[in-house]
């Protein structure tokens, strides 16, 4: 009995294996020192630009020129009912974008361009950019 | 010199006088000095408001822009004459200003805000 398990833990001592490690290609070029070409790093991650890159977040109008003379780009930012000017919240429009279409609203006004208190009738029909929802 | 937009509207009126107007209007900007760059018609249109000028009440008009440059000194003398001138409903001088490269628009503002919040 004792020498059966004596026998059994010196089996599990010894190495399952023959002590020979196994040849992989790394080992072989770890053995031998004269090795000049240079280290082949495939597993690593190649460098790129994150192709999940969401695209810059622009206005709608973004690079567009607003100008006083184009009636119907304004009257798409002022209430059909009362000729009042959207806000930033109805809008969406960034900062820069939203004083020129308010400033640009102004001065067709005064000089005669857009009316006050209304939106012209032709262009009542116009898509709908500031999604606002009217009481009916 | 700088460049100024004069935006005019005229009196509903046939063809030959509204180019009677025209030409009287841009002789007293050459005798100023100032120099025209070009003349648009914007259309004969239907007023957004009535206009009450020279003892009457208009609801149609000639829209017109006359692009020129000269010396700030002649725009008040200019708007004077203009406001005496019958067939002239409203006229407006603008300054023309250098516009704004568009490299500056919301996208690339975003990215700077953002790099400089990340250092």
């Amino acid at each position: 009995m004792f020498a059966l398990s004596s026998c059994r833990l010196l089996l599990q001592a010894l190495p399952k294996q023959s002590i020979t490690p196994r040849a992989t290609a790394q080992c072989i070029r770890s053995l031998t020192t004269s090795q000049q070409e240079p280290l082949k790093k495939d597993d690593m991650p190649i460098k790129m630009e994150n192709p999940f890159k969401s695209p810059p977040k622009t206005c709608i109008l973004c690079n567009i020129t607003v100008d006083f003379k184009n009636v119907q780009l304004l009257s798409q930012f002022i209430s059909p009912h009362t000729g009042r000017i959207y806000g930033r919240h109805i809008t969406g429009l960034c900062g820069r974008k939203q004083k020129e279409v308010s400033k640009a609203v102004k001065k067709a006004r005064s000089m005669g361009f857009m009316s006050v208190t209304l939106k012209d009738p032709q262009f009542i029909k116009d898509p709908d950019i500031c999604g606002i929802k009217h009481f009916e | 010199m700088p460049r100024y937009e004069l935006c005019v509207i005229l009196k509903a009126m046939q063809r030959p006088e509204t180019a009677a107007v025209l030409r009287r209007t841009v002789e007293t900007l050459f005798e100023r000095g100032a120099v025209v760059r070009s003349l648009e018609n914007l259309g004969e249109r239907r007023l957004p408001y009535k206009i009450s000028k020279h003892d009457s009440r208009h609801t149609h008009g000639g829209y017109f822009s006359i692009d020129f440059h000269a010396s700030p000194k002649i725009v008040s003398e200019l708007l004077d004459h203009l406001e005496r001138d019958i067939d002239v409903l409203r006229p407006t001088v603008l300054k023309k200003d250098i516009e704004l490269s568009k490299a500056q628009c919301c996208g690339t503002q975003a990215e700077k805000a953002k790099t400089a919040a990340s250092r």
